[in-house]
């Protein structure tokens, strides 16, 4: 180890020009979210632009819950990559493995502060799930398996797959190093060491993919078994949101990559190969979830109850048809973006192409789970209400840009303190030396 | 065991919402929150349209999509049928509310104190309400009741809990009616045990073909409608409600 | 098998097991809800158990790779 000290590289941020002035602005949009959050502490849940269904004539779950599941959505990334770099031996994926994991483990830390944010009792929602949560309502699920479980796993995945970078790091002197020595735990890079983690991470990976379907599932099912709501009622639901969520997480990751990739300034270790898999994939799930939506569309277009045709309705050339049309249109410019970028070798000489494509999925996926969850409320009712609209306020979107502000935040200090793309190991040294 | 249900006349039923007034004064419920909300629907263009009224209280179904979502049991089927809400156990969630198919849940959006109809403290106000504030609150709607002694009456308790028609579940256990019922001018509203062939809502459905709201979502309501026929699709409100919180 | 790999094994499968417990018999039972039983866990905390249940099997990977050579050793006789 002792000679390889001087010609690792450190593979962390620099802390550059460019670092404070970030922390600054993302610290100041934290403080709004905080801001707007204690007024909806203090006032109640009427700051919010939400109101009850029917005869209030709102919507009663809106811009919150479009996070909550967009969050969640993000988190497939983490797992997803480190399932197909471990069961599927894409070695090439590797050196994005840790960003992935950080993400997956703070959208989902996001994903539970953000539900909490939306609840009219949070505090007691805290102790009360714990303590009286009913396996027969989907959020059972969402609150066991996702947030607890889901999360855990991953943390535990992220902390054992850090261990030698932290060693390393440690024994060369870098900042932070008791708590460095603390993650790593003693580990000594033996051959014993290594094995026993190679095994570890395997059935870590073999256990996690399953709850991959689970924890998007189980989302998807807190909207699709409900018979009372046009256009939440379908079997479809399920599949949709696990699909959806792959292409928001592997675009977030893209975006991500490409600035790792920027101001870290490796361009060997990020290379043309591994945004070529990853720009693979984009494709190839933005295909499935397009897919998806052709056939909810052609389904709902030919015939359907009244009620639902009226979600349609209102989706295809009503009050929501500019959001509608916009994220379609962004996942089909996506969709010939990735095309042109695997295809055309000129293209592939930049990587703005797929920074693009991963912003504009991003983008229609908080779209389209907004369009999940409002349309069904204000103009998807059995009884015949009137219809109802929803806007959200200020403290809505306040609290949102905090969480986003925060996860950047906590991204961005997790790669001051560690290596965010992992150190070279001794099979990346062997390939590099003739 | 007692199985309470409720029999509306549509026949009867004039749209006159005396009983929205009474279900709002007896339950305390804050502004814009309506435990029982009768429609007022017409059909058809002019010259050939027709209006129609539609009691909607809570339908305390029998296969409650709203008991089987809440994640923490704060909404529960009692063994006499009514469908009732925990307001302490409540955490606000509002699971309830999007999975009802007929949108009966309210939830209390701003402290209940604070969002009064009057401000009480006006002087104006105030010279005819003698400084009481507000005039009058029923104490009952802050008991524990039924054999699992969970407060479950009334609205306007606390923010943050959804609350919504109890079938005045304070006053059935001391035998009285709902006070919808009672208020009914014209007698439209009828309440009791439907396994009781004596009952009065058993008398109110016999011999007469009724129906249920949105029977083929399969949540097996317990409120009955006869006299008149289900709201067609092209059934609209005669006016949007304005409905503020 | 060795003792690091029993710890790990016995971890895993009382996980599974606190998970199918809590699940089936502690927290609220499935079925049309008739009465106040189906909104009730039959044991306050249920959820907890079940957290705790998926927290012991991702925990058993830690232990696995973490648990010290020393430890085990000591417990065989010194030859």
């Amino acid at each position: 180890m002792a000679t390889t000290v001087r010609t690792l590289p450190t593979e962390r941020g620099r802390g550059g020009r460019s670092w404070y002035p970030v922390v600054a602005i993302l610290l100041l949009v934290l403080g709004v979210g905080i801001y707007g959050y204690l007024q909806e502490l203090s006032e109640g849940m009427v700051a919010t632009g939400l109101r009850n269904l029917g005869p209030q004539g709102g919507a009663t779950w809106g811009l919150y819950i479009s996070f909550v599941i967009y969050f969640v959505g993000l988190s497939f990334a983490g797992i997803s990559i480190a399932a197909l770099i471990r069961l599927a031996r894409l070695d090439t994926l590797r050196p994005i493995a840790r960003m992935a994991e950080v993400l997956t483990v703070i959208c989902l830390m996001l994903a539970a502060m953000t539900i909490v944010a939306d609840l009219g009792q949070p505090l007691r929602g805290i102790v009360n799930l714990f303590r009286y949560a009913r396996p027969q309502s989907p959020f059972f699920g969402t609150f066991t398996m996702v947030i607890s479980g889901y999360l855990f796993a991953s943390m535990v995945y992220l902390y054992l797959e850090g261990r030698r970078d932290a060693a390393v790091r440690a024994a060369q002197g870098a900042p932070y190093a008791r708590f460095l020595r603390v993650w790593a735990a003693g580990y000594a890079d033996t051959e014993a060491e290594r094995e026993r983690h190679r095994r570890t991470s395997f059935w870590l990976s073999v256990a996690i993919v399953p709850m991959l379907v689970t924890a998007h599932s189980t989302l998807g099912f807190v909207f699709g078994l409900q018979v009372g709501r046009p256009g939440w009622y379908s079997a479809l639901q399920a599949p949709a949101f696990v699909m959806l969520a792959g292409v928001s997480g592997l675009g977030m990751l893209i975006v991500l990559a490409a600035i790792a990739r920027r101001t870290l300034r490796l361009p060997e270790r990020l290379g043309p190969g591994l945004f070529r898999s990853l720009g693979l994939f984009l494709f190839l799930l933005l295909l499935a979830y397009l897919y998806f939506v052709a056939v909810e569309l052609l389904t709902n277009v030919y015939t359907g109850s009244v009620r639902e045709r009226e979600v349609m309705a209102e989706l295809l050339g009503g009050g929501y048809a500019w959001l509608y049309w916009s994220a379609i249109a962004g996942f089909v410019a996506s969709v010939a973006l990735l095309l042109g970028w695997l295809v055309l070798a000129r293209l592939r000489g930049s990587l703005w192409p797929l920074v693009v494509a991963g912003l504009l999925v991003n983008l229609g996926a908080v779209a389209k789970r907004f369009l999940i969850v409002v349309p069904s409320q204000t103009n998807g009712q059995l009884l015949p209400y009137s219809e109802g609209s929803y806007a959200p306020a200020w403290t809505e979107y306040a609290v949102v840009a905090g969480l986003l502000a925060l996860g950047a935040l906590l991204f961005l200090g997790f790669a001051k303190v560690f290596p965010i793309i992992p150190l070279p190991d001794h099979k990346d040294a062997a390939r590099r030396e003739p | 065991m007692t199985r309470y249900g409720m029999v509306i006349d549509l026949d009867r039923c004039m749209g006159c919402r005396a009983c929205m007034e009474a279900c709002k004064v007896e339950n305390s419920t804050p502004p814009a929150s309506f435990f029982m909300y009768v429609f007022r629907l017409e059909e058809g263009e002019y010259p050939s349209a027709r209006v129609s009224f539609l009691p909607r209280p809570c339908m305390h179904c029998d296969n409650a999509p709203c008991v089987k979502v809440c994640p923490v049991g704060a909404r529960y089927k009692r063994e006499d049928g009514i469908v009732a809400t925990d307001w302490d156990r409540c955490i606000g969630c509002r699971y309830c509310e999007v999975a009802c198919p007929y949108g009966v849940n309210t939830f209390n959006w701003m402290d209940p104190r604070e969002n009064a109809y009057l401000d009480w403290d006006d002087e104006d106000v105030a010279a005819v309400s003698g400084g009481a504030v507000p005039p009058y609150r029923n104490p009952a709607l802050d008991e524990p009741y039924g054999p699992e002694q969970r407060r479950i009456a009334g609205g306007g308790h606390v923010r943050g809990v959804m609350e919504k028609c109890t079938f005045c579940v304070h006053r059935v256990e001391d035998g009285l009616d709902p006070a919808c019922v009672q208020t009914c001018p014209v007698r439209a509203l009828t309440f009791g045990d439907l396994d009781d062939p004596g009952s009065a809502v058993s008398r109110a459905l016999a011999g007469r073909h009724g129906f249920r709201l949105l029977e083929e979502v399969g949540t097996e309501p317990r409120v009955h409608y006869v006299g008149g026929a289900p709201p067609g699709p092209e059934a609209r409100e005669v006016e949007e409600p304005v409905a503020e919180v | 098998m060795n003792a690091r790999r029993f710890l790990v094994w016995s971890m895993i499968l009382i996980g599974f097991g606190l998970q199918a417990l809590a699940y089936l018999a502690l927290a609220a039972p499935l079925g049309t809800p008739t009465d106040v039983s189906f909104s009730e866990p039959r044991m306050p905390f249920a959820a907890l158990v079940f957290i705790v249940g998926v927290g012991m099997v991702f925990a058993a990977a830690i232990v696995y790779e973490l648990l010290p050579d020393r430890w085990l050793r000591r417990r065989k006789p010194q030859r």
